[in-house]
Order: structure tokens, then sequence, then C-alpha cells
């Protein structure tokens, strides 16, 4: 099955350019070249993007980083949709290269690519000893003081999670990057596809490339030496890892399963020093047993942090503010950047093995678990009956994101081809083939898994069993020994042929977006983001343009020029042509280019203020309702006629606010039910659409959300949009909206084990029947959680799997069922949830809850139920599993440490705040509703790091300084500050910052000429270099160009910026994070008590 | 007969009547059989017509204007109106009138004038002009069907693009192309070719249309604002420049845009016709002129290859196993979609009228395209229209040409013109059959009993030529007497005013003032005799007929026919009663009752031959065309060529058929030419090459030449058919001709005539009966 791809496979890119690299190689840089072209108007080296003119006017976005590289490794995703544009050859899943397949067993196979020999490295090779050396220190430098212990964790880890599964070479590497190298290891590799690409060769940032894999490649080794690491070090890409905030409690889990490591002294009691708490990253095992640590003592050895505790914070329930003068807040729990990739094994020993943070850097080795990038479980260890569960506090979903973009060094995804019988079945439940279903009787019969039928082997698929019970053919058949597969669909899987890649692409063109030159860089986007769309005669695209009335174009190659058709009838619309409306991308794209270029003086004198979007997004449904495909719809005002149109509500909302209306939350509800209906019509005929709002004004998302929700698509918000700044954004986002791996015509569900089932789903995505959601389109970033309930009691000792189906077509019209598997252990311990509990899973399904709470409670409520969320889950740990300790600490659990931090993130979040816009509260809304997990996190918690002293951190390995606890207490006068959510990018720049570096980085020479659209540049100097390089590195890590934004003290943007400062107190009302802690344990207490 | 064709009996007045002598009281009219009739061609061009650059002179109370008729007592400077008697005086500028010094319009020989009303503002002839444009362009909105094979629509093309190169530089010029939907095209844009879009099988109204076209707010200005100067081509709103372009401007842009138009791109399901919205893309088209000139003359221009089978004005369903209505279905009310169409086109007709505008119709098709539902927007409005074949047909695209060539033979394709009629007193106008609408005027001399266009003393014809011609039918007051006999005026007098706005965009009033006499028929009907026109009268009967068939249910023509000529010449024949033989006719009706045998055989009440559409195509020509051609439709000619002899005129007679003649039969619609056998054979063997043989070959040419010269003259182009004696072809003169050798009596004919075969009635059969019949008593 692993065999090798169809000739005709789409996936599989036709032979690549004759230099060509692999594409996961490339994209890092291809991603950042594109970027380049964009604002600077370099050429682009890499082969596969092809050159594309400068978008905008270079003068616009002069220089944004010169080596701006998206954050995504835009193209190729490494998983298995093989871009067109990209090279093809790592990419794909289906048909692994054959080296790749074995890369990840035997080591790898990656070749490196001789241009190899021509990295800069040798400077390096000193360092890169070094490197290794400083390994466990460097965490630490960068961390303050902590470096020691950091050290210490690390290798120790290495050693127990690299044991014997890894192969030798691999597993040096594994040390190599585990310990303090990590860094160099996980660099870049996250958004580089994986593969087995060749590297390419005279890049910059394929070096870095080069650099992740190495530890892999032990080809390279000899190659390369050191210097590969060393060069990693300087690489922008080595940087990452830590980007995110890891999080000590992961690898807790491992420890637990795998032998501890020595005995690694725990971190636990860790001084928490500045910034950093390193938690070790291996953290002692011992499940069951795990004596409470408290703060303020140092913890005992061999204990390994199961609980971190607060100390005696609060004389019992009373003296509040005494009692947080007490604590010391360099001691209270704060997220600590992991500074090392992970490696994962999914299955150890055939047992679950609890997966690092979802917001580390790891590699997952798919040993019989999905990897947890497509499904992870809130907690680690399913609960054998509902009471356990619900004295737990916490609650059981799963975070699936079917398409999610693997780490580059991890292994893709097989394809499996049944042939014409399909995928082998559970005749009752319709399980798909996973491996856990269990042969018995010689291999004639299988037992479901999932709902413990016993069916017949189907002849051709019979094979014996070994003596481990195991069939003999399990370790060279995917479907059994992998948790993730992808199945080749056949005729039965299908209502229809296929659907070709359809891109339809809707631009506002009323007076205000021409004005506003949004319609300018919507078309300029576009007409750059042709070129990445898939190739092949299956790929159709259209165009319209809406106003009052709605413009279609005839692209048709025939004729001389496009010829502009207006449907004016707004109420009642229609599509004006039946055929030619949508044509083939090869056919039309002189047409096409033509059209995008003379869009925007075409409408120049417009004087229609009015914008139809319902309408017109209704009329071009009808155009591609014979196909379905994706429309992209770029809105600049409120809609205000024809169908759907929508009122200024947010007007009378604010008056509401003022007057203290109870009402108010409703105007994040949709405004009627026309875009609704509207929406499930389209999500009935596939097609999914995603809207980008380029607007300086109220443009009600909570109504026009409904659609991209509804259709498995997405809202992109430009508020306020500025033709300066944002078009850069614009076209990356566009891009990668594109060029991500992606399905259509989707149909997914989720099976569980006899005992559980699924309550709901939430995400984007139109539900018709209960068992299924219908996804018109699907990407790697859209993430659906589904919740689960019990209805009979589990057994102990026993696993309880779930299984995700994703039936999809690609984009190059193949139908595909993609089936990933978690198997869990089950427990009747309530201590092992809490050790198993997955915070990051656990927090976000708890925001995505919270979120869908919003448009129908009053904030109050919501912010009480989050909070209460909070003190039950600490109240039964605490009740439960700490009874030892005294009644005046604060007990935390380890693996949840974080969960007041994050709680009051969330209760200061945008979306609970009331004095927040309307559709900025809508619009978080909508974007947590299908975000990740690893990016849902940042949201909430931004991370915060200080610019004005880049360049006196020289030699630090990560390009990314460390985080800054969100206090205002760290945030001075004389610095520049950055902080980042993954969706926007806040520059603060303190009021007596040093000129000089203000010069350096902005041009500028006083605070007073910031300018309120900023752009950033890259100046000749050092510090301005290294900035430059932190936000593409932050840029290609979050999938995500952040809007950045220069802010200062004492106006609206120093305003935003401190709102951000979660753990400071708010006039208003917002405790601190002390102050919070304290109110959680008064209410610990209260509950205890009563 | 035709020695009538070739005098000029409308003379300057273009007037002509049923009967020149009238009688006194209702009661004797009715006993004349034949109605009280004018038949008037509004604007005929004649050369003796004086036009006058001065506003006329009105009574004060009838609005009748000073004319010929009236009497003038120079002294007192006062004129009295020859229709209510009442004195006025006249304005000072008439200060030097005498007798050595009259106006142009008192002299006695100028009965017709026309007068140039300078300011169009004032003209009172035309109230619905509250607003009249400026001297304005002509406007052409062409309106396309895209429905059809590509050779079709490649004649049609070219067709439109050899128009557009004729228009004059100033005419405005809009497109429009329908298929499944409406496309406006806006010619105004220039950064590429625009098109808005209209669902065919949506109703919109005139609102929605220019809201949706964006013109709806300014189109809507006060009358006011089209006085306004400095407005582009003088129209003063935007819409106009978006869609309507002068020729020069835009004949590049319409050329380049019908090279790349396509046919419609709709898939048309296997069995189906293909969708054809024909009813919205014209109410699209007049809600897009209404919206940028109301008031001023354009046309829309129709070119339809098929029936309406989407939306507004559907005629048949898409499933080609249905068929088109025919007159069976119409009679066995069997046409589903008959009533609603019309109904559509009736309202149409109103929108247009009421904007002044016209549609033209130019259909061609195997099969029907809708034009007896689109007749009444056609006819009300004035429009052409034109039934061919094909595109590619001489019939259409001769005819299509000749609408925008200048010059001689130039159609004058007027706009706005209203006529309106003063009377003597006793004399009541019932209506008006022909190209016109009532503008419900009510009024002293308006008739109780309508016919045709009625209640009203005033009509607007949105498009007018100088062939247009209507029927105006009169009635007599029925009260006895009214005058005292005393003051009794032999003379009746009836005014005829047209106003009109000329292709130049001059308004210009036509004033023809007619007299009559009145006659005591009781005391001597000789003279009524004496009066009768019965060329007038038959065409009158006939359009008569064609209006009663139409409107009245189950009307039999035939018998209607029959008894009205029975009692005709009851009344006007000299017999002795229930002795046939004794039965003779005054020479003043000798040939009627030939017309009527002609008519009843025509395809004007035979229509059982034709499909609806022809039938109403032959009758909206009927209606339009004057007296003399509308005989040769009734009656056609035929003309005898032979060695030997001059040309000659035959008899419409299967005798006339000779082997060694060629013949020429004018149907009006279709022209024959017909060799006989002996001329045939001579032809093939190529005679008329030689050089020996040169007269040969001049009585071939002759024919030929002559149906050249009534080819120049027609519109729409007669089919021209040339055919042989026993040819396939030669069934368009067989079916013309009497016949009075058919197979049953062909033993008696002579060798190389011919025989028809047909149980039809012959000529002289019909005379026997109707001989008998009259002189019953």
């Amino acid at each position: 099955m692993a065999a090798p791809v169809p000739p005709g496979a789409p996936r599989q890119q036709p032979p690549p350019p004759p230099n060509y690299n692999p594409n996961y190689q490339q994209n890092p840089s291809s991603l950042s070249d594109n970027l380049q072209n964009l604002n600077l108007n370099r050429p682009p080296s890499m082969p596969n993007s092809a050159p594309r003119p400068s978008p905008f006017q270079p003068p616009h976005f002069p220089s944004s980083a010169p080596s701006p590289s998206f954050s995504r490794p835009g193209p190729p995703p490494p998983g298995a949709f093989p871009r067109p544009s990209v090279p093809p050859s790592g990419s794909p899943p289906p048909a692994l290269p054959p080296n790749v397949g074995t890369v990840r067993p035997t080591g790898p196979p990656f070749s490196q690519p001789s241009p190899f020999g021509s990295r800069p490295p040798p400077a390096s090779l000193p360092s890169a000893g070094s490197g290794v050396v400083m390994g466990p220190s460097s965490g630490a430098p960068s961390f303050g003081s902590l470096a020691p212990r950091l050290g210490a964790h690390p290798s120790p880890i290495a050693s127990s999670t690299t044991p014997s599964s890894v192969p030798p070479s691999v597993s040096s590497g594994g040390l190599v990057s585990n310990g303090p190298h990590a860094p160099p290891f996980h660099g870049g590799p996250r958004f580089p596809p994986s593969g087995a690409a060749p590297q390419p060769p005279l890049m910059g940032p394929p070096t870095a490339g080069a650099a992740r894999v190495l530890p892999q490649a032990p080809s390279m080794r000899p190659l390369m030496g050191s210097s590969g690491i060393s060069a990693q070090q300087r690489s922008p890409f080595s940087a990452a890892p830590q980007g995110a905030p890891s999080y000590s409690a992961p690898p807790q889990g491992m420890p637990s399963f795998s032998p501890p490591p020595q005995g690694m002294s725990p971190p636990a009691g860790f001084p928490f020093g500045q910034q950093t708490q390193t938690q070790p990253v291996a953290p002692p095992p011992i499940p069951g047993s795990a004596p409470p640590t408290m703060f303020g003592m140092p913890p005992p050895p061999p204990l390994p942090n199961q609980m971190t505790a607060i100390s005696p914070v609060v004389g019992q329930t009373g003296g509040s503010l005494a009692g947080s003068s007490k604590i010391d807040p360099n001691q209270i729990p704060r997220p600590i950047p992991g500074s090392s990739v992970i490696l994962h094994d999914t299955r150890q020993g055939n047992q679950a093995n609890p997966p690092p943070p979802a917001t580390s850097d790891y590699i997952a080795r798919d040993t019989g678990n999905c990897s947890p990038r497509y499904m992870r479980c809130t907690i680690n260890q399913v609960p054998c009956t509902v009471d356990l569960l619900t004295t737990s506090g916490m609650q059981l979903a799963l975070l699936v994101q079917p398409l999610a973009l693997p780490h580059p060094s991890e292994e893709p995804i097989q394809l499996v081809d049944f042939g014409e019988s399909g995928p082998v079945r559970c005749s009752r439940c319709k399980g798909y083939i996973n491996p856990f279903m269990k042969f018995i009787d010689q291999g004639r019969r299988f037992i479901c898994n999932l709902c413990g039928f016993t069916d017949e082997t189907p002849r051709d698929y019979h094979c014996n069993l070994g003596p481990d019970g195991r069939r003999r053919d399990a370790d060279e058949r995917p479907e059994l020994c992998r948790g993730t597969v992808e199945f080749v669909a056949t005729k039965e899987y299908m209502v229809r042929d296929p659907m070709p890649a359809v891109y339809f692409f809707l631009i506002d063109v009323s007076m205000n977006a021409i004005q506003t030159g949004a319609t300018a860089a919507a078309c300029s986007s576009i007409n750059q983001v042709i070129a990445d769309l898939p190739e092949g005669p299956r790929t159709m695209v259209g165009i319209a343009t809406f106003d009052s009335t709605i413009h279609f174009y005839n692209l048709k190659r025939a004729l001389q020029q496009p010829l502009m058709l207006i449907v004016p009838d707004i109420q009642d619309v229609y599509t004006p042509l039946q055929t030619d409306v949508i044509v083939p991308l090869s056919e039309c794209r002189q047409h096409l280019e033509l059209l995008l270029e003379s869009i925007p003086t075409m409408f120049q004198n417009s004087r229609t203020a009015e914008s139809a979007f319902g309408a017109a997004v209704k009329a071009v449904f009808l155009a591609m309702k014979s196909t379905g495909g994706k429309l992209l719809v770029f809105q600049s005002v409120l809609p205000s006629v024809g169908i759907g149109a929508l009122s200024a509500r947010e007007a009378e909302g604010r008056s509401n606010v003022s007057s203290g209306e109870k009402e108010a939350h409703k105007l994040l509800q949709p405004a009627d039910k026309t875009l609704k209906e509207m929406a499930i019509e389209f999500a009935e005929y596939q097609v999914c659409v995603d809207v980008f709002i380029t607007t300086q004004t109220y443009a009600d998302i909570a109504s026009i959300s409904v659609i991209p929700k509804t259709t498995g698509g997405q809202v992109y918000y430009y508020y306020p949009f500025s033709a300066l700044s944002d078009p850069a954004k614009l076209y990356n986002d566009l891009r990668w909206n594109v060029t991500r791996p992606q399905g259509f015509e989707a149909v997914m569900r989720v099976r569980c084990s006899q005992g559980i089932q699924v309550q709901q789903y939430y995400g984007n995505f139109c539900k018709r029947i209960p068992t299924d959601v219908d996804l018109p389109g699907i990407d790697c970033d859209k993430t659906i959680m589904v919740t689960l309930k019990h209805d009979d009691k589990l057994q102990d000792g026993s696993e309880c799997a779930f299984q995700c189906a994703l039936l999809y077509t690609t984009v190059y019209g193949q139908r595909r069922i993609r089936v990933t598997t978690l198997s869990l252990p089950c427990t009747n311990n309530l201590s092992n949830l809490f050790r198993m509990a997955d915070l990051d899973t656990q927090f976000v399904c708890f925001l995505k809850q919270a979120a869908n709470e919003i448009p129908s409670t009053p904030p109050l409520n919501v912010r009480e139920q989050v909070t209460n969320f909070c003190i039950n889950i600490l109240l039964s740990y605490r009740k439960f599993c700490a009874t030892v300790s005294s009644s005046g600490q604060l007990i935390l659990p380890e693996a949840l440490k974080l969960l007041p931090l994050y709680t009051l993130a969330l209760v200061k979040s945008t979306g609970l705040r009331i004095d927040g816009r309307i559709d900025d509260r809508s619009f978080w809304i909508t974007y947590v509703s299908s975000v990740s997990t690893p990016l849902a996190i940042p949201l909430v918690h931004p991370r915060m790091i200080a610019l004005h002293d880049l360049d006196t951190k020289e030699g630090n390995e990560s390009p990314i300084p460390p985080a800054l606890p969100l206090s205002s207490e760290h945030v001075s006068d004389d610095g520049i500050y950055l902080l980042e959510n993954g969706q926007e990018g806040l520059i603060y720049v303190g009021s007596s910052v040093d000129s000089k570096i203000l010069h350096q980085l902005f041009g500028i020479l006083s605070v007073d000429e910031i300018p309120t659209q900023f752009v950033l540049q890259q100046y000749e100097n050092p510090l301005s270099k290294k900035l430059n390089d932190v936000i593409n590195e932050i840029r290609r890590r979050r999938c995500s160009y952040l809007r950045l934004k220069l802010c200062k003290r004492g106006d609206q943007s120093g305003l935003s910026f401190f709102s951000y400062l979660i753990e400071d107190k708010v006039p208003t009302g917002g405790l601190s994070y002390v102050e919070f802690l304290v109110h959680v344990h008064r209410q610990i207490q209260m509950k205890m008590s009563s | 007969m035709s020695e009538m064709a070739n005098t000029d009996p409308e003379g300057i007045d273009g007037v002509r009547m049923t009967w020149n002598v009238w009688p006194r009281t209702k009661v004797e009219a009715s006993k004349c059989v034949i109605p009280l009739a004018a038949s008037i061609s509004v604007i005929r061009h004649h050369p003796d017509i004086p036009t006058l650059p001065y506003t006329p002179l009105r009574c004060k109370t009838c609005s009748a204007i000073l004319n010929s008729f009236s009497r003038v007592d120079f002294t007192a400077k006062i004129w009295i109106c020859p229709f209510c008697f009442l004195r006025n005086h006249f304005p000072p500028h008439y200060s030097l009138i005498s007798e050595t010094n009259l106006p142009a319009e008192l002299y006695p020989q100028y009965t017709t004038v026309q007068y140039t009303l300078s300011d169009p503002n004032v003209n009172p002839n035309n109230p619905m002009n509250a607003a009249p444009a400026p001297s304005a362009s002509p406007v052409f909105l062409f309106v396309l069907d895209t429905c059809m094979i590509e050779e079709e629509f490649g004649f049609v093309k070219l067709a439109l693009k050899r128009a557009i190169g004729l228009l004059p530089d100033n005419a405005l010029v809009g497109f429009v192309s329908f298929g499944t939907q409406a496309r406006v095209h806006e010619l105004g844009f220039s950064d590429m070719s625009k098109v808005y879009v209209f669902r065919g099988s949506k109703e919109i109204s005139k609102d929605q249309i220019m809201e949706q076209l964006g013109i709806g707010v300014s189109g809507r200005r006060a009358p006011t604002g089209y006085q306004q100067k400095g407005m582009q081509n003088g129209f003063p709103n935007t819409g106009v420049a978006r869609f309507l372009l002068p020729a020069s401007e835009c004949e590049y842009t319409l050329n380049s845009l019908l090279d790349e138009l396509q046919t419609d791109q709709w898939p048309v399901a296997p069995g189906n016709r293909a969708s054809r919205c024909t009813g919205v893309a014209l109410s699209v088209a007049a809600g897009l002129l209404g919206a940028c000139l109301p008031g001023t003359g354009a046309r829309i221009i129709a070119l339809v290859g098929g029936p309406c089978t989407e939306g507004l004005g559907t005629i048949v369903s898409k499933d080609l196993s249905d068929p088109v209505r025919s007159h069976k279905d119409l009679d066995k009310d069997a046409a589903p979609y008959f009533k609603k169409a019309v109904k559509f086109y009736d309202n149409l007709a109103k929108q247009l009228v009421s904007q002044g505008h016209v549609l033209d119709l130019f259909a061609s098709a195997l099969d029907q395209v809708g034009i007896a539902e689109m007749k009444v927007a056609v006819e009300r409005t004035g429009g052409l229209v034109v039934l061919s074949e094909s595109f590619g047909h001489s019939v259409f695209k001769d005819s299509f040409k000749h609408i925008f060539e200048d010059g001689e033979q130039s159609l004058g394709l007027c706009f706005n013109g209203m006529l309106e009629i003063n009377c003597s007193k006793d004399i009541k106008v019932q209506g008006i059959i022909g190209p016109c609408t009532s503008m419900e005027k009510k009024g002293p001399n308006v008739a109780d009993t309508v016919v045709g266009e009625g209640n009203t003393t005033a009509w607007k014809m949105c498009g007018l030529d100088k062939s247009t011609c209507l029927t105006v039918l009169f009635d007599l007051s029925s009260s006895e007497r009214s005058n005292t006999p005393g003051t009794v005026n032999p003379q009746l007098y009836i005014q005829f005013l047209t106003s009109y706005q000329n292709p130049e965009g001059h308004t210009l009033l036509r004033v023809t003032t007619v007299t009559r006499r009145w006659i005591d028929s009781a005391v001597s009907s000789e003279e009524l005799v004496q009066g009768f026109d019965q060329e007038t009268a038959a065409v009158v009967m006939a359009r008569i007929t064609s209006l009663k068939m139409e409107t009245e249910e189950g009307f039999d023509a035939t018998r209607w026919l029959d008894r009205n000529l029975i009692r005709l010449c009851s009344k006007f024949g000299d017999y002795r009663k229930d002795d046939p033989s004794s039965f003779a006719l005054n020479p003043c009706f000798s040939l009627f009752p030939q017309f009527m045998f002609n008519l009843r055989r025509s395809q004007f009440v035979q229509v059982f031959n034709n499909s609806p559409d022809e039938t109403a195509y032959f009758r909206m020509l009927l209606n339009r065309e004057n007296i003399a051609n509308a005989a040769v439709m009734i009656q056609p000619s035929l003309i005898s060529y032979s060695f030997n002899s001059l040309p000659q005129p035959a008899l419409l007679d299967v005798a006339s058929i000779a082997a060694d003649r060629i013949l020429l039969l004018d149907s009006y619609f279709s022209l024959v030419v017909f060799h006989g056998m002996t001329i045939a054979q001579w032809r093939n063997m190529g005679y008329q090459n030689q050089p020996e043989h040169q007269a040969f070959a001049q009585l071939l040419q002759a024919p030929q030449d002559d149906a050249q010269m009534i080819i120049r003259d027609r519109f729409p182009i007669p089919r021209m058919v040339v055919c042989d004696q026993h040819g396939s072809q030669a069934r368009f003169l067989l079916a013309k001709l009497n016949p009075s050798a058919t197979y049953n009596n062909a033993h008696d004919m002579a060798a190389g005539s011919d025989v028809i075969f047909t149980d039809d009635v012959s000529l002289q059969v019909f005379f026997e009966h109707l001989q008998r019949l009259a002189v019953q008593s």
C-alpha cells in the first residue's frame, strides 16, 4: 500500500525541474522570497516561486523585511498536498519517495545535496562545538539565571526518549537535538515541509533548513560535521521552537511511561527566576504518587513536580491583599519556553504516550497512535466512568485537525490503496481498519476496537498471525501500524466525480473600497496568487466584482478582452452566463491579469457607496453551484443593499452598552437568518466561502461570519485597513489560503469505542445529520472540537479508541479518506487524570466553548463560568489529590499549573472585553471557532519580547529572544517591545528610548515621529536586521503574517498594547495575576470548608 | 383596374372616401351598406403642398385651423370657422390681409398646407409631449435575438453592421441582445465590453429597470430638466451617454461588439426550443428608452429569430413536441399562452405610446415568432414589421437596409405624430383602423359606437412614414336634421391635423381640410352612386372584415361579406325583382363584386392556410398601406408580356396563362414572374443569348425590369418568385387566379392554357349566385 504512487496521482508532482529542490526545503525560502518580492520587489530566487511582479508599487512596501518569510512555508505543506507551485517531490504523503519512507526508521536518507558544501558553515564549525557545549546553557543564558538547571534536564530527556526505538544514527542526532542543541533541530523544520527533500543549494534560508535536517541525516554528518549544527544556531530558524511557550507539563507525561531518567532533579522547586522557569523537559515519572510540591519549599528532589503549590499566600480566608503581598510575583507559574525540540513517539511499549504540549516544538513519530497534531484529547487517559470525570471538573473532548501541517522531519502520511474493494471496514460501525483492530482465529476474523463486533477478514486481506498475536504483515501495512493513514476512495465514496479545484474571487468595488485602496490591494494580491494556484487543466477560476450591482466577467479566451456582465437585480439574483464565467485557469491567464490590473482604474470614478455583499455572494454561488469550490470574497464596507443587507446596528449597540443594556451581546449574533440560510445552501453545493474584510468601519462581522463558518471557510479582518501596511498581509494571507494543504467537498465523522460517544462538534462546518459534519472546504489550519460523553462504563486497563475519518477531495481531484486513530488507556484513578491532563487542549476546548457562549450570554456570566471552571478543577484536585498539604497553600496540579494564568488571560481577552469594538469581538469569536491548539494559546496569552537589546544577545541560538511575562513591570520606558498573538504584532516604543535605537530600527529620531501606519523596513544595521529576522521567524512559525503596529504611551495605540498585559491590574476591575491567584485560592478554600 | 394605380386619385390631400357624396341621415347612411369612411395618407409627400413658416390660426372654440374653406371678411378682418361658424378676428400680424393678398392657407388650391412649428414647446397640438425634445437626433435601439444558428446569426450581424454604417452620424444608437437573458450593452463604457444582464424569466417593472441600470434617479428629472442647455447631445441625463451613443462615436465599438457577440450560450436541452426572452428584452429596451429619452423620437428595432419561450410574452412552451399555436388553436381557445402574451404586449404598447417610442419588428424564422401577439405593440406605435424566412433572404436584407437609406427611396421615418380630426357638426368619428393609438380625447364629434381606435378625436402615431395610411370611420348624428333648413350648408367639412417630427428633427403640422357635399339620398341616389369609390370601399371592407375577425368571437367573414355585397347589389343594382338575368350594375359599382370575390379568397379572410403570424403580418400591412397598394393585396394585378404587343393588363384568370406569354403577378407581398411553357423552353435553350433573338431577350427582361420598379417603391420588399409553367413555384401564381378552368371543366379549355386543381368556385359562378340573390325580393 505504501507502494509507489500511481502515475496519475496528482499529488505527485510532475518531475521536478532539473534543479529542483524538494519542496520542503524550498518552502521556507520560497516563502520568504515571495514576501520579499512583495515588499522589496526582489527577484525571486526560488525556482518554484515564479517570479512575480512586485505586487504593489514597490514604494509601498519598500522594505519590510528583506527576508520576511512568511511564516508558513508557504506552499507546500509537507503534508499530503503537494501544491503545484511547489515542487512536489517531498511532499506527498501518498506516495513516499522511497527514501523518505525509510527515513524514519533507518535514519535519514536525507541526502543532502551537494550544495550543502557551499554553506558558510566552516565558520560555524567551531561554534558548533560550542553549540553543543552550550546547549545546556544556551537555553539558560537567554533565560537568565536558570541555566544550569536547564542544561541538566534536557539531556536526560534526550536519553530517555530516544532510547531504543531510534536508530543509532538518529539517536545521536536526537541527542544533540534534544539537548541544548535542540534548537537547531527543530528550528526550521517545522514549516518547511519535511520530507525527503534535498536541500536547496544556495539559499540562505535553506541552510537553516539543512541545519534542521542535520541531526537526522547521518549522511550529512560526515560532510558537514558539526558545522551544520553551528549553522543552525545562527540561522533564523533555529530559534523558533521555544517561541511557543512550552510548558513543563507535557514532559511529565513522558516520563511517566518511560522509566524516569536519572534522578532528574525536578525543577519543581525552581526558583522562579525572572522570566524563565525552565521546567525540566523531562520530568520525573512516577505517576500516581506525587506529593505536592510547594513553592515555598525546595521540592524534594526525587519527587517530580506533580503539582505546584503557591505558598502561604493567603492566610486562610482572610487577608487577601496582605496575602498577595506575600506572593512573590516572580515565583508564580508562567509558561516556560521550551528550548528544545522534543522527539515524540506516539506509542511506546504498546502504551499511548502522552503528547508534548501543543505549543512546543516536537517531532512526532507515528507508532500506532496518530500524531497529536491531528488529534489530541483533553486528558490522555480516559476516565472509566462519567462520575470520575465529573468529579475531576475537567471535560473530555478531542481537538481534531485532520489536515494539520506536519513537522518537516516527520514521516509523511502514507497512502493506502485497497483497489476496487475500498478500505477494510467494520461491517457494523463502519470504522476503518486501524492498528488496534484485533485479528483472531489465525487472522481469519478481526474484532473492531470501536464497536467490539467480530468481522470476517476479507479473503484477499488475510494474513497469518505471528507469535505475538499480531499479523505478520502488520509492520508492512501502514493501516496496521500507523495512527494516521490515507485511503484511496473508491466510487462508493463519491456521489459524483470529484470536483475540480474552483477558485472564485469576488471583489468589492464600491466607492469606499476603491478609495481606501482595498480594491487595488485585493486585485494585486489575487494577481500574484494566481501563479500559486494548483496547476492543471482542472483548476478553474472566476472573477466578479460588486458594488450595488454584481459584475461578472466572461474570461473566455475567444474574446479579445474580458466581457463585463452586470447582474443588476440584487433582490433576486441569478448568474449571467451558464458557462464562461468560470473557466480553466490555463485558458484565461492573460485575460485574468489584464482584468485584475484594470479593475481598480475601471471603477476609479465610481460613486456607488452601496455594497450588495449578500446578493453578490449568492449570485456567484449560483455560478459555482454545479461544481462547488472556493469563493474568496473581499469586502470593504457594511453590506447595505440587496439580499442579506445589514444595518449599522453597532451604533445603537454602543448606546446600549453605555446605558448598561443587557442585550448588548446580541450584536454578536447574526442580524437575521438570511445569511445563515444562504450558507447552508452553499454548503450543500460544496461552496466554501472565505471573507477578507478590509474595512475602516463597522462591517458586522457577526452577521457576515456566518457564511464562512458554515461553509468551512474563514474570516480575515484588516481593521482599520491601511493601503500602506496591509496589502502585504493581505497577499500573504491569500497566498497561504490557496496554497496550504486543503481539501474540498469533505465529510468528517469521529467514532469512539463503546462506552463513549460524540456529544457535539464545534468548528467551521455545516451539519445536516447528527453524526457527520460537512466541510465544503477543509484545510490544515482548521480545527474541529469534538466533545465526548460517556454512555457506559469503561474497563479499567482497557483502551478506548477514537477514530476520525475525513473523506475529501484533493485539489487535484482525487478522493481520499484520511483516517486518524487514537487509542488511550482507561483509568479509574483520579490523580491519573490530573497527571495526564493536557493543559493546552483542555484550555483550548474551554476557550472555544466560551467563545461559543459569548454571543448568547452576557459577558459577565461568561467570565464567571470561565473562572468557575478553573476553580472547580483546582478544587477537585485540592480535595481529592492533595489532601496532604496545608490548606494555606494554593496547590496546583503540575500539568495544569498554568490554568489560572490562562483563565485570567481569557477573562481579559478581546472576546470578553465589554469595551471592545463589536467587530473586534465578533472576529475574535469567529477566529477562535476554528483556531488550532498551537495558535489558540498565544491568542489569549500573547508573547512579549524585548527588541531594544536584540543585538546585545548575540550568540543566542534562537533568533527570538525569550518571552517576558505580560506585566508592565517588565516594560520599561527606555525599551522597545514586541507583543504578538499570532494575528497582530504590537511594537511598543517606550517614551525615553535612545534615539539611536529608534533610528536604527525605524529610521526616526524621536518617539513623536512614530507613524500611525507602519511598514517594517530593514536598515543597514545589525539591530534592524535582527528585528527583521525575529519578525520573520515569528511569522513563519505562526503561519501568519503579523499585522504590525507601532504603539507609544499616551495614545490609543499605547492603551491597546497595555490591554494585552494580562498580569496587570486593570483599573476597571480586572484583577492582576497575583490577585487572581488569591481570588482562586479563596474560592477554593471557601468551597472546601463549606 | 390597373389604370387606377397609375393615376393619383388621392390628390394633394391624400384622402379617399368610400362615398364622396354623403347621405344626410344616419338611416340613409346605413342603407348605403358600405360605411362612410375616409382613408388618409397622413404625411404623403406631394410637391404642391406649401410649407408655411408660421404658426396656424385656430378657431377660438373648436380649435380648427384657418383654411381655404373659411369665409373671410376682409374689411372686418374676420374669418368664419366652417366647422362651428364662429367669427374669429384675425390677429394683428394678419392685418395686411386682403382679397389680393392672401396667406397661403387661404388659397383655394391649398386644401393641404404644412406649418413649421418653430417652437415645439408651444405646440398645442401635442399635449402628450408636454416636454417635447429639442430638435433631437433620431434614436435607434437595436434588440437582437441571439438564439439562432450560426449562419443566421452571421447574416443578421452583417445586416446590422451595414445598417449602423448607414445611420446619420448624430443618430443615437443603443444595443440590447437577448437569449435566455436580456443584455443591455453599455456602449459608453470604454474600459471593456460591459453588459447589464436581466433574467429572462422575471417580470420587471419600468422603475426596476431604471434603478437597476443605474439611471433611476437622474432619469426621473422634472420636465424642466429637458430644456437645460449644454447637455450632452441635448439630452439631460447621464444614462443616455452610457447606453445610447451617437453613431459616429460608437460605430467601432458596436462593430467589434458584434464581431465578438456569440449566439446564446445557455444550453438547450435536446428536444427543446432555445430559451428566448423576447418579451423581457423588449420591456427592458422600452424601460431604457423611457428612462433616457421620454418624449423623443426613438425606435426599438427588434430582430427576432424565433418564438419567445421564456418569461413575459411567451407564446409557446420550450418543448418542441408542443407546436406553436395555429388559427385552429386560437379558435378553439387551445392556445394557452396567447392571451397572456397579448396582454403583455398591450401593456408594452401603452408604455411605448406614452413615451412616444416605436417598436419595429423584423422576424425571420421558418416557424412563427409571435407576430400575432406582438402585433398590438407594433401597430399601436406605428412600427414597421417585416416577416421573412431567413435573415439571409432579400425580403429581410433589403427591407432592413431600406429603412436606413436616405434619398428618394427613403421611407421618411417620422416620430411623435398626432392626428386630430375636426368635422362638421353632424359627423361623428367612430374610430380609426391603422397604425395609431387613441388618445381618448372626447368631444362632440365622437361617436357612440367604436370601431378600431376610437372614443377620441385625437390619435397618437409614435412612428409614421410617408406611406402611412389610416382609415377613419364616420357615423352621422342620429338626431334628425339639427340644422334648420334655412341655414343648411350643402357642404360638409373635415379637417385632419397631423403634427409630427420629421427625420431632421423639425416639428411640422399638416392641415388637410376636405369638403364633400351632403345629399339627400332619398331624393337622388344617382349622385350618391356617382360618388362611390369602389376601390376604397373594397379596401375599407377588407379592413373592417379583418378587424372583426380579430375582435369578434365566431365572426363569419365570408357570410358577412356576402350579405353586404348582396345588400349593396340589391340597393344599387338595376334589375327586375326575381329576374337574375335582368341584373345590371352601374359602372361605379361594377368592379366591386370582383373585389369581394377576391377578398373572400384572400389571405385576409381565408386564414387557415396561413399561420397566425402571417395573418397578423398581412393585416398590419393591409391597414397601413394606401388604397392602391391595399387593393393590390386584395386583388393582385396581372400583366402579360408577349411578342407583338406591349405589356398589358391581363385578367386575373387562369385563362390568361399561355405558353408563349410571360406573366407578372403583383400580389403586393410577392411578385411572380411566370414563364409560359414555350418561353421557358426557349429560355432554357439559350435563345436569348443569340444576337438574332434579341427581341426574345428583351421580352424576358421586361417583366424583370418592371418587377424591380415595383420592388423599389415598396416596403417591405416583396418576395420575388420566378417560375415556369408547370413548375412547383407556379403555385404562387395559380393560387391567385380565378379558377375558371379546373379539372372539372378542363376539356373545354384551349390547348396551351392551364387548369387549376381546386374546388373553389370561379368568378363566374360567384356572379351567377350574386345576381340570383340580389334580385330576390
